[in-house]
């Protein structure tokens, strides 16, 4: 599909991708990757083509593409300090927020090669790829905190990604977007909030249930472990139509309906700082080699970030489903947030409701889902009752959310209000105090962990 | 009118400026429908310092207040006359929640917190339903025939404030409820949070007034300038003699507020109902006496966005503004209130919140607001597209067709199944 050194095509300079195609490539992957877009720039690839050698060059070529084509590539560094931190034994809360920062541009790039390899695999397994892998920090977050057996932590950084969708990112793209654009209209299109919207009261509802099962059942004092049991197969069975409802909307998505979710973007493409390319910039091959490695070290990382968070928490003095529901998503949704700030900015309110919303989406109806089947999988009682006051912001959240986007214009009252939310449910969480206890597995004693309620039995 | 020649005595003067002041008095005090409540004040106090039963203090002080209430919102809207639109709004969405806000700060100032909440909840749980309830109710009986409509963009932003006070309320209830430690350990926590979700609440309405009156008055002042035609742009009194007044009702509003706060529990005993009852319904209702009867007057002349923008506007500023306020001064004093309102309470707040924001959706977006939506006039209407006819409603309903032409963006919204014959 592409040569394997485009960047000798023009000039020897090199003509920097990124520009979204419209050829029949789905409006989910343009708009999540759009938005990753506005992080990256030029490589200069000057100084690389001095180099003799062809191969060498190639390769470094390649390497400088991956690792310094954004402008989050400061924080890399990050990343070797904290293999190194875990490794002579510094302090944990440092390897924590080591991982913390070197995690920030670990999901930029892979968000970058997912788009890289679309190119080669056309719109269609493109689109599916970025549905899936759009999220992969927080997926690989929760599988490794499945592995501990924290389950709290699993269901709090979850729940914390979708809030943070809803809430920080729309919120604070319609207040920059509204105060940039005060004189004009701010319009979308809501039939794709509208589906997005559908899909998560779907997933609240699965939610609810067990939640409203479990507290009816203790009041009626039944036995706690048939209510445990009952509990947890209403969950797995929640999670299985949770994944079917997904994979319709992926059909709606990608398939049938693709020219809702494809907005009126053809006639400004030119004043981004991108050029017309279609060509991807690495090899396929280069491409998913690199994508193997980067999974490599977000696990790793992560790995690191679940271990060390609860000495985070007694050394900072923060509860620990603070940095699980505030912290935490604020990290990996850090490169979308921005890109959708930018987007409302510009008055693409269709482009930053498609990052917004599709994410909170995919989280709520496809990675918890995954995550309660994997660990019923590895054997580890996970159901979906998140406790009261999570699942009572969560509802909040999305009805205030859906109010906000169902007139289909903007101003920037809805981002203050959506933001405020954001800090109200965050002081919430703030003010819970964790026990000083680092060798237990729960995190909140005051409140019933969802392990212990089932294993106190 | 008091230029006389020199030639006449100085009596002449004086009467002349006597008749201005009873001029001044007359229109002040005598103008008002509800004059014949006036002599409850007097007895009100005669009972309080005759020690009469409590039962009958409260009683009279309760019925005193009504008039005042009335009388505030009279001088508040003459001071806007001299003020400017801007800060007269301002002044007018401030002094119309004056009566609650006195109640509440005796109750602050007597630790009867939970009279407190009650009032301020029931205030906004009565604007929502009762005063919205009535003004629609009686403006879609008396304008049956016609469409009535109303700007969706200001109740947006009102529910949406609503919106974010109930998640303020919501998140210590489910705090309290959730935590398997005695209450008595949570307090702080709660406390904490009530007042961090103060401060958020207090930010809110400060960007919502910001909005309102600065960036997008468009939005808010549509129906305004329709509103005055039948009044004159000069005001009835003087800017210094409305400010003497107010601060003179002002001060009989809190001494029959004191009254009111002070014997609540004896009224209840005696009278047989709760003081909760008493806090959430009796209490609103006569605070609000005056904006109720304006919102309805307003719904008969199908001016629904001014109903909507009392009715909505008084909620939003008592849970954005008055609560927070409390909780603030609270704070001050060294008293510990929290937002959890209880269950019961709390529950009944959401569901007000969400049924008026559902309710004026439909409305919103069918642009209807009649009981009759089957109204057959209306489909004839639709078949004749130039205005013809001497019949009410086909020439009502040409003037909704060239509303509708007007406004293409809202009649692709809609998604009520008449909008379609319009198109």
């Amino acid at each position: 599909m592409a040569s394997t050194e485009p960047w000798l095509q023009e000039n020897g300079s090199v003509k920097r991708l990124t520009k979204e195609s419209r050829h029949g490539h789905g409006h989910s992957r343009t708009a999540h990757n759009k938005s990753s877009s506005s992080l990256r720039r030029k490589s200069d690839m000057t100084l690389v083509s001095k180099v003799p050698c062809s191969t060498v060059r190639n390769f470094l070529a390649n390497l400088q593409e991956v690792i310094l084509g954004t402008k989050l590539s400061v924080l890399f560094v990050a990343i070797p300090f904290a293999i190194a931190a875990q490794y002579f034994g510094f302090a944990r809360p440092w390897v924590f927020s080591l991982s913390l920062l070197g995690l920030i541009p670990l999901a930029e790039r892979v968000s970058f090669l997912t788009e890289q390899i679309a190119f080669y695999t056309g719109p269609t397994v493109g689109g599916l790829l970025n549905a899936s892998c759009g999220n992969a920090t927080e997926l690989i977050i929760a599988i490794f905190a499945l592995k501990e057996k924290k389950v709290d932590v699993v269901k709090y950084s979850l729940l914390g990604s979708i809030l943070s969708n809803l809430l920080l990112v729309l919120g604070t793209s319609l207040l920059c977007g509204g105060i940039a654009n005060l004189s004009t209209e701010q319009k979308f299109d809501r039939k794709q909030a509208d589906v997005n919207i559908a899909l998560l009261l779907l997933g609240l509802l699965c939610h609810l249930l067990p939640l409203m099962y479990r507290t009816a059942a203790e009041s009626t004092t039944a036995d706690a472990l048939s209510t445990a049991k009952a509990t947890l197969n209403l969950s797995r069975a929640s999670c299985i139509v949770m994944l079917i409802a997904y994979s319709a909307y992926l059909v709606f998505q990608l398939w049938t309906h693709r020219h809702i979710f494809e907005g009126p973007e053809e006639e400004d493409e030119d004043d981004m700082d991108v050029s017309n390319e279609e060509t991807p910039v690495i090899g396929f091959w280069s491409g998913m080699i690199w994508l193997i490695g980067m999974t490599a070290v977000i696990s790793l990382l992560s790995e690191y970030l679940v271990d060390t968070i609860e000495e985070a928490s007694t050394s900072w003095g923060i509860s620990v489903s603070f940095i699980s529901i505030i912290v935490l998503p604020i990290v990996g949704n850090a490169a979308e947030h921005a890109g959708a700030i930018i987007f409302a900015f510009k008055n693409k309110l269709d482009i930053t409701l498609g990052v917004a919303l599709g994410s909170a989406t995919q989280i709520s109806v496809f990675v918890v889902p995954l995550s309660v089947i994997v660990a019923w999988i590895i054997g580890i009682k996970m159901d979906l009752d998140f406790n009261l006051l999570e699942t009572g912001s969560l509802a909040l959240t999305i009805i205030a959310t859906a109010f906000t986007l169902q007139d289909g214009t903007s101003h920037y009252l809805k981002g203050v209000v959506l933001l405020l939310c954001y800090f109200v449910i965050g002081a919430s969480f703030f003010v819970q105090i964790s026990p000083t206890d680092p060798g237990t597995n729960s995190m909140n004693m005051r409140f019933k962990s969802s392990e212990q309620r089932i294993f106190r039995v | 009118m008091c230029i006389q020649p020199l030639l006449h005595s100085r009596s002449d003067t004086d009467r002349c400026r006597f008749r201005m002041f009873a001029a001044n008095v007359g229109k002040v005090v005598f103008e008002t429908r509800l004059l014949v409540l006036y002599p409850a004040i007097p007895m009100a106090f005669i009972a309080h310092y005759y020690r009469f039963n409590r039962p009958w203090i409260f009683g009279l002080s309760l019925i005193g207040l009504t008039p005042l209430a009335e009388r505030l919102s009279f001088l508040t809207e003459q001071i806007a006359y001299f003020t400017g639109p801007t800060v007269g709004g301002l002044v007018n969405a401030t002094c119309g929640n004056a009566t609650e806000l006195i109640i509440a700060m005796f109750a602050l100032h007597k630790r009867k917190i939970h009279v407190l909440k009650y009032s301020l909840l029931g205030s906004i749980i009565t604007n929502l339903l009762l005063v919205l309830g009535s003004s629609l109710l009686c403006g879609g009986i008396a304008n049956r025939n016609k469409q009535q409509k109303f700007d969706h963009m200001q109740v947006d932003a009102n529910t949406l404030l609503l919106l974010l006070g109930l998640l303020c309320h919501i998140a210590p209830l489910l705090f309290n409820l959730t935590s398997i430690d005695p209450p008595k350990l949570d307090r702080t926590s709660v406390l904490q949070l009530s007042r961090a979700s103060s401060i958020v609440m207090l930010l809110a309405y400060v960007a919502y007034l910001f909005f309102q009156l600065k960036t997008h008055t468009q939005l808010f002042e549509s129906q305004e300038d329709q509103h005055d035609d039948n009044d004159k742009e000069t005001a009835s009194i003087g800017f210094w003699s409305a400010l003497i007044w107010l601060c003179l009702m002002t001060i009989i509003i809190s001494v029959l507020s004191e009254y009111v706060v002070g014997t609540i529990e004896d009224a209840s005993e005696t009278w047989g109902i709760s003081v909760s009852f008493i806090s959430i319904i009796l209490l609103p209702i006569v605070g609000n006496a005056a904006e109720h009867a304006g919102s309805v007057i307003f719904a008969f002349k199908n001016k629904l966005d001014i109903s909507l923008g009392v009715a909505m506007g008084s909620a939003s500023q008592i849970l954005m503004f008055v609560v927070p306020l409390c909780v603030t001064m609270a704070w001050i004093m060294g008293i510990n209130m929290s937002l959890d309102f209880g269950l019961l309470e709390t529950g009944c707040l959401a569901f007000s919140i969400f049924l008026t924001a559902f309710t004026l959706q439909l409305l919103g977006h069918a642009s209807l607001s009649n009981m009759f939506p089957l109204d057959p006039s209306k489909f004839e209407a639709a078949a004749a597209p130039v205005p013809v006819g001497a019949s009410s409603s086909g020439a009502t309903a040409s003037a909704e067709m060239e509303q509708k032409k007007e406004d293409p963006e809202e009649s692709s919204e809609d998604e009520g199944g008449l909008m379609g014959l319009f198109d």
